[in-house]
């Protein structure tokens, strides 16, 4: 069964969507008060994204979590590239595994606070 | 214990309040002085990692929130205890409780049985242990095996094999092959640190913080969780349920130790509930944020019978239970401690609810399904009440770390301000905002107490 990614969309990420097509996909989560896209991923690419990053799992809603947050900018990245929520996106973020994996790496020992 | 309809205070569990705290300093450096060895007190480690600290058992048990356990376990209670889910004593208990050592140490250290050690924490006097037995366990990871259950043997709740992601199965596996097995007694009187200090409701002190609160019920909500929106309406919704009136309070225990990596930290766990009743959520008056020291073996229904043993002898009239109460991964069905307080288990001991059973606890299960934001409803909703499938939001813990970690600040229907700037509080000072290795490293080194000096 196909699971899902959750990417959340601050303005940002909004800003960058414009004209991509893709605004009409935009979820409103409660009660509008957060902004996603929900990006389908198939059963043999859940498995590689499991096995790629030990703290992965599938939550109570079906949906991957517990990526490293690199993971989360890179599909947004590759999601803003393509313009589409196609499985393109998904091969596309899997090629950079390496990549994320260094992120990740930097990302267990310090993350910035947020500025209220 | 019921007198017409209405529900008083519960005994403690085996009838009386265990107290191992010597207060005065004169009888504790005298009893020190009179021990045949010294150990300094180490954390169990997992490749490398602490997953456990024995001086948190020790807390717990001298200061009852464990009663009737007084110690470090005997072999024949351990077998009794796998067997049977009960002590020598015949109350029930779900966990193993050892104080265990290397053979090397034990050679060092050279004590018998009849010996007293003196435990030393923080590089002082904390406490000691009277050796009544000294024995081996043979194969640490079937121990562990057997305190958790296997699918073949436990069908009604066990699901799935336990394995190296299981923080319980992990501790058990990770434990120390010789057991000095008898009593403690703490002979330093440990000082909380803060912000830990504020938290601190040993049985005897909670039971009398009730009392002077007018609390006649209280039910206890369990969290080792920076308390989300929804975590705020279970306790107010299972609240509901009391005698002839909702529960008078509304007790939040925190499990504080060791956590696996991506919770938040206990600091941040505490003064997040703390912020609810701060920000007026709850009332003060009506809402009490306490702790107690136990590295979580994340056991769910076996954990579900530690917490009502604690809780019973904090003096808390009712339990909450929600789905997956105190659980990891899939290994047990995400209902079985309600099967363990509903119908009883009956391969763990138990073929009757845990309250019904010779010996058995008091404290009154309030077993509650979920609660999910619903956009139909306009509000966050029980799940046994709301009927909009298709619009429904669960609450998900690892979606709302998801946001927090990217820096999402997190609408109010999720977290509320002041709680969320709680998380940013301890985000700063640890920079990061879940334990990572580095913030479990340094918390055992630094651990929740401070030691007088004692000259012995």
């Amino acid at each position: 069964m196909a699971k899902t990614i959750v990417v959340l969309l601050d303005d940002k990420r909004l800003k960058a969507l414009k004209g991509s097509g893709l605004e009409g996909k935009v979820a409103s989560l409660f009660g509008g008060a957060i902004k996603a896209l929900n990006l389908e991923v198939p059963e043999d690419k859940t498995k590689k994204i499991l096995h790629a990053f030990d703290t992965a799992r599938i939550d109570t809603r079906d949906c991957i979590t517990d990526v490293p947050i690199a993971f989360n900018r890179v599909t947004f990245e590759e999601i803003a590239k393509a313009k589409s929520l196609g499985p393109e996106v998904v091969d596309a973020v899997l090629k950079r595994t390496d990549e994320i994996k260094v992120a990740a790496a930097k990302e267990k020992e310090y993350l910035p606070v947020p500025e209220l | 214990m019921i007198r017409g309809l209405k529900i008083s205070t519960p005994f403690p569990h085996g009838g009386k309040l265990v107290d191992r705290v010597v207060t005065n300093p004169v009888k504790g450096r005298k009893m020190a002085k009179h021990t045949d060895a010294v150990f300094d007190i180490k954390p169990t480690l997992y490749q490398g990692v602490p997953v456990r600290n024995v001086y948190r058992e020790i807390m717990s048990t001298c200061y009852g929130f464990f009663s009737p356990v007084e110690g470090s376990m005997t072999k024949a209670e351990v077998d009794r205890i796998l067997k049977e889910r009960r002590l020598l004593s015949n109350w029930v208990f779900p966990y193993p409780l050892v104080f265990d050592v290397s053979d090397e140490d034990y050679k060092k250290l050279g004590v018998r049985e009849g010996d007293s050690l003196l435990l030393r924490a923080k590089g002082k006097p904390f406490a000691i242990l009277d050796i009544d037995e000294v024995w081996r366990i043979d194969n640490t990871e079937e121990l562990a095996t057997k305190t958790f259950g296997t699918v073949e043997g436990n069908p009604e709740v066990v699901r799935e094999p336990f394995d190296e992601k299981m923080p319980g199965w992990v501790i058990y596996k990770s434990l120390n092959p010789v057991v000095l097995a008898g009593k403690y007694t703490i002979i330093n009187e440990p000082k909380l640190l803060p912000p830990f200090d504020r938290f601190w409701y040993p049985p005897k002190k909670s039971r009398e913080e009730y009392e002077k609160r007018g609390w006649r019920t209280v039910i206890n909500h369990q969290t080792r969780n920076v308390p989300h929106v929804g975590h705020e309406m279970l306790m107010k919704n299972a609240a509901y349920t009391g005698d002839i009136e909702p529960c008078h309070g509304i007790q939040v225990n925190a499990i504080i130790g060791v956590k696996r990596p991506g919770d938040y930290p206990d600091e941040a766990i505490i003064e997040g509930h703390e912020a609810v009743n701060l920000g007026g959520y709850i009332n003060p008056k009506r809402h009490l944020v306490t702790i107690t020291l136990w590295d979580m073996r994340y056991g769910n229904p076996l954990e579900s019978m530690l917490h009502g043993i604690i809780r019973q002898n904090m003096g808390c009239t009712h339990h909450m239970f929600g789905r997956d109460h105190a659980a990891v991964g899939k290994y047990y069905d995400m209902y079985a401690t309600q099967i363990l307080w509903g119908k009883g288990i009956p391969s763990f001991g138990f073929p009757a609810p845990i309250t019904d059973v010779p010996y058995g606890l008091q404290i009154r299960p309030q077993n509650m399904a979920e609660f999910w934001y619903c956009p139909k409803c306009g509000e966050i909703a029980y799940s046994a009440n709301c009927a909009h499938d298709k619009e429904k939001q669960k609450f998900s813990g690892s979606f709302i770390r998801g946001m927090v970690a990217e820096g999402v600040f997190p609408p109010g229907v999720i977290f509320r301000p002041e709680v969320y700037k709680v998380i940013l509080k301890w985000w700063k000072k640890f920079n990061y905002p879940f334990c990572n290795p580095k913030y479990v490293k340094e918390k055992e080194k630094i651990l929740e107490i401070d030691l007088p000096d004692m000259k012995i």
